[in-house]
């Protein structure tokens, strides 16, 4: 195969959601982290006492903690520059016409009220910048007690709810993003499911953010209560700027005895975003935790999805896939902690880079002493199309009981001339035989996403395959 | 490489012989965080004064040249740099070293046995270094007996053509400490072969590295562990492939039982940029066969091009399959025989690959032995 470094041909519109729009709100908001910027907006939330205590708590401990030399390179993140809160609108809107015109426009471009029309999804929010500016929860959920809102107004609403939750999956100081999200968080969404209730349709959260050198730290909690399902889909987008943003998530999700929850996530931030998340569920007995973690966009991600197995016969799933393009690093993974008797895992990686762009495959699979009888499974596949990109596979295993199956396989292969030249030989061009190549090795995880989803993922993949064949 | 030039790959950041430039080990570092500190007996912190405590004695083969020499010899340290802190150390603080020469075109006759036999509770450090020259071919025997604290590094060169077979034995008592560096340089179309076997001793962690000088060099690293109760140990493997259309393969395997005993395996590769047609596999298997027994097992890959023949890694660990054994039951084989069995059938085809049948009779009963115990 020839070598594929061709420039001209490359990141030419691959971006479709690049615009910016007009930011009054962003420019006049602070730059920089102090004690003041947190208590500011814990203000401006009119929070309780206790979250304002517990966001100092963090402000200290993101002090305090060193930044991770491991993973990726984080070194162009400059705290001082970056504007933690900007509020864009002062009023939630429940229709989009209530929306401010521009914010409208956005949500329109990126197709989120003709999914609504169509009740393709049980229920949507929008947050853009730091708040969640749309919200609307089908009705039928809402009288079976499903609650979605955004965090901001669970506080308000349901402060024993969350009190009781809230850092009891990711403690303030689990790792230094996570501190700061618990100092700056704002959005996010806050789900609780009763007993015995099944949410058919994905509930789903689209995130944007429109200013330069945003930091979003939106905070998301969900509480599966036994026996009930319910499948979340988040999406994420921002516009090109020349300097750099930070998305710092923090996703909490509390599965109960016999419940099931599917967690999806397609990331598609533009090229100048890191994409610093910690995600970890709780899964008790007999409960299901899925994650299914698409990773497209962003400068940086870093990003492990955790799955703590506390219950007898829980099991954990992620399905993960992940694409770099040139500048990208896509640091993803999985962690799967096996605390109980009888627990099953299954990680499935599947990444592809190119022009340049370096994926890696970060995961842990621990086995705690009386977890026996659990079985895990990991596989990591990485594709390559080109010379000049990277992957990397860091599988950490760490068994402590004997009656385990434990497997781990990777394999990287190149996209092999043969397959090449039959589609070709079929009339298809060598960008669109790429394309369908590569669309057939992340077939296993597009079928497990929504309809929609999946059509966009292979709209993706075009868009990322397009000029990579030279 | 320079301190300050940082690296590509993450798996392999320092390379020095000045013991300064390694800080004191915490127990943090990535490298470090599976090795408990405290049972190193100072051979970190630079609080392990040499006592001389290991005896080294070589049976050669007549076609090889054995010598002594001083720390000075220029020959010394040229094929690898000290990558860690215990590294350093030893390459600092080694008074002699054994020197083995196989010369060119030569045909060693019968294999060459290094015995470093540690005479008790002395802290030692050592230096070997093993030169094959163009198309030479021989067997070298590392022979670790008797008890030590020792650090060491084991430097083999394999010249142009040349065929190299190792067997390293860590046969110690069991408190013996043993941090050991194996790197194996590979010229033009060299071949290298490596068989570990780690028995004995409280703490042994020994990191074998192989790299490449020019294309066409092959590599096999093997290796076997038995880990008791309270025991701890470690294996480090680094590939580094940066040569084009070479290739290598690691199988290592180990059982555990008792409480504490502890078994790492981390097996790095690199496959950078201009080493086109790499062909590379790694596996890793553990057998737990009691409760409280730990292993961890990391194969890390790192591939900087996409013109590989083929790369890829596993890493298994569990419990003998009660399939295998209820079969043989089946059959009227005692529970203790047919588990023996199993485990015997899980180390058999490694221990075949043994080059010397005396070393594969001693590691199989052996082995044997830990099963019976």
């Amino acid at each position: 195969m020839t070598v594929t470094d061709r420039p001209e041909l490359e990141g030419l519109g691959n971006y479709k959601f690049g615009w910016a729009d007009s930011d009054a709100a962003g420019a006049a908001a602070k730059r920089g982290l102090s004690e003041e910027v947190v208590r500011n907006i814990s203000a401006l939330k009119n929070e309780p006492e206790w979250m304002l205590d517990l966001r100092l708590k963090g402000l200290r401990l993101f002090g305090k903690k060193p930044m991770p030399t491991w993973g990726s390179d984080l070194s162009g993140i400059d705290f001082d520059n970056i504007k933690y809160f900007v509020r864009s609108t002062e009023k939630q809107a429940t229709s989009w016409e209530e929306l401010p015109e521009d914010i409208k426009n956005t949500y329109d471009k990126l197709g989120i009220p003709e999914a609504e029309k169509q009740r393709l999804i049980a229920g949507v929010a929008a947050q853009y910048e730091s708040e969640v500016v749309y919200h609307k929860i089908r009705e039928d959920l809402e009288e079976k007690g499903v609650i979605f809102v955004d965090t901001d107004t669970g506080l308000r609403e349901h402060e024993e709810l969350f009190k009781e939750y809230f850092g009891s999956v990711i403690p303030v100081g689990d790792n230094k993003f996570a501190a700061l999200n618990t100092a700056t968080w704002s959005g996010g969404s806050f789900i609780y499911v009763p007993p015995n209730v099944t949410v058919e349709i994905p509930l789903q959260a689209y995130f944007r953010i429109n200013t330069e050198n945003m930091g979003q730290f939106e905070r998301t909690l969900i509480i599966v209560d036994e026996n009930s399902y319910v499948h979340y889909v988040e999406g994420c987008t921002a516009p090109i700027y020349s300097s750099d943003s930070l998305h710092s998530a923090v996703v909490e999700i509390i599965v109960k005895k016999g419940a099931r929850c599917r967690y999806t996530t397609i990331q598609n931030w533009s090229n100048n975003v890191y994409n610093l998340v910690t995600k970890r569920a709780v899964a008790y007995e007999g409960a299901t935790m899925e994650w299914i973690d698409g990773n497209i966009g962003s400068k940086v991600t870093m990003k492990y999805p955790a799955v703590y197995l506390m219950g007898e016969h829980a099991k954990g799933e992620t399905l993960s896939v992940a694409f770099a393009g040139e500048g990208q690093h896509q640091d993803a993974g999985a962690k799967m902690v096996h605390l109980a008797p009888n627990t099953s895992s299954t990680v499935i990686s599947k990444s592809v880079a190119r022009g340049g762009g370096r994926t890696s495959y970060r995961g842990l699979v621990q086995i705690e002493e009386g977890a026996h009888g659990s079985a895990s499974t990991v596989k990591c596949d990485a594709l390559l199309v080109d010379q000049i990109s990277r992957s990397d596979t860091y599988p950490y295993v760490d068994v402590r009981e004997d009656d385990v199956s434990m497997g781990h396989e990777a394999t990287v292969s190149k996209v092999s001339e043969d397959q090449l030249f039959y589609l070709m030989s079929r009339g298809l061009d060598e960008d669109e035989a790429m394309a369908m190549i590569v669309r057939g090795f992340v077939e296993p995880i597009a079928r497990e996403l929504p309809m929609e989803y999946a059509l966009e993922l292979n709209r993706l993949i075009e868009l990322q395959m397009e000029g990579a064949v030279g | 490489m320079g301190l300050n030039e940082k690296p590509l790959s993450t798996l392999h950041e320092k390379a020095s012989y000045e013991l300064a430039d390694f800080a004191v080990p915490t127990g943090r570092e990535e490298e470090w965080r599976f090795t408990p500190l405290s049972r190193l007996k100072g051979l970190h912190d630079g609080t392990a004064a040499a006592s001389g405590g290991v005896n080294v004695t070589v049976e050669a083969a007549p076609e090889v040249t054995v010598e002594t020499v001083g720390r000075d010899d220029e020959r010394l340290g040229k094929a690898y740099v000290p990558a860690d802190r215990i590294s350093a150390q030893a390459y600092a603080a080694f008074e002699k070293a054994t020197v083995v020469t196989v010369p060119r075109e030569a045909v060693a006759s019968t294999p060459t046995t290094i015995t470093l036999t540690g005479a008790g509770d002395g802290v030692a450090y050592g230096h070997t270094l093993v030169k094959l020259e163009a198309m030479a071919e021989a067997v070298v025997v590392l022979d670790h007996r008797g008890s030590a604290v020792y650090a060491d590094n084991v430097e083999f060169v394999v010249g142009d053509g040349a065929t190299l077979k190792v067997v390293s034995l860590q046969d110690w008592a069991d408190d013996a400490v043993h941090v050991s560096h194996h790197h194996a340089q590979l010229g033009k179309d060299a071949t290298f072969r490596s068989f570990v076997v780690t028995l004995g001793g409280d703490l042994v962690r020994l990191s074998p590295s192989v790299s490449y000088t020019a294309p066409g060099g092959d590599a096999d690293l093997t290796g076997l562990y038995f880990v008791d109760a309270g025991q701890h140990l470690e294996h480090r493997l680094l590939v580094d492939h940066s040569q084009p259309n070479c290739r290598s393969n690691v199988v290592y395997k180990g059982a555990l039982q008792g409480d504490g005993a502890h078994a790492v395996w981390i097996g790095d590769v690199i496959i950078q940029v201009e080493a086109e047609g790499t062909d590379t596999y790694e596996l890793n298997r553990n057998l737990l066969l009691t409760d409280g027994a730990r292993a961890d097992s990391v194969p890390n890959l790192e591939i900087l091009t996409g013109e590989v023949a083929g790369a890829g890694h596993a890493s298994a660990s569990g419990r003998l399959d009660d399939e295998h054994i209820f079969y043989l039951q089946a059959r009227g084989i005692p529970f203790d025989e047919a588990r023996r069995l199993v485990i015997r059938g899980f180390f058999g085809q490694l221990i075949e690959k043994i080059e010397v049948e005396e070393l594969r009779d001693r590691v199989m009963s052996k082995v044997e032995a830990e099963l019976a115990g």
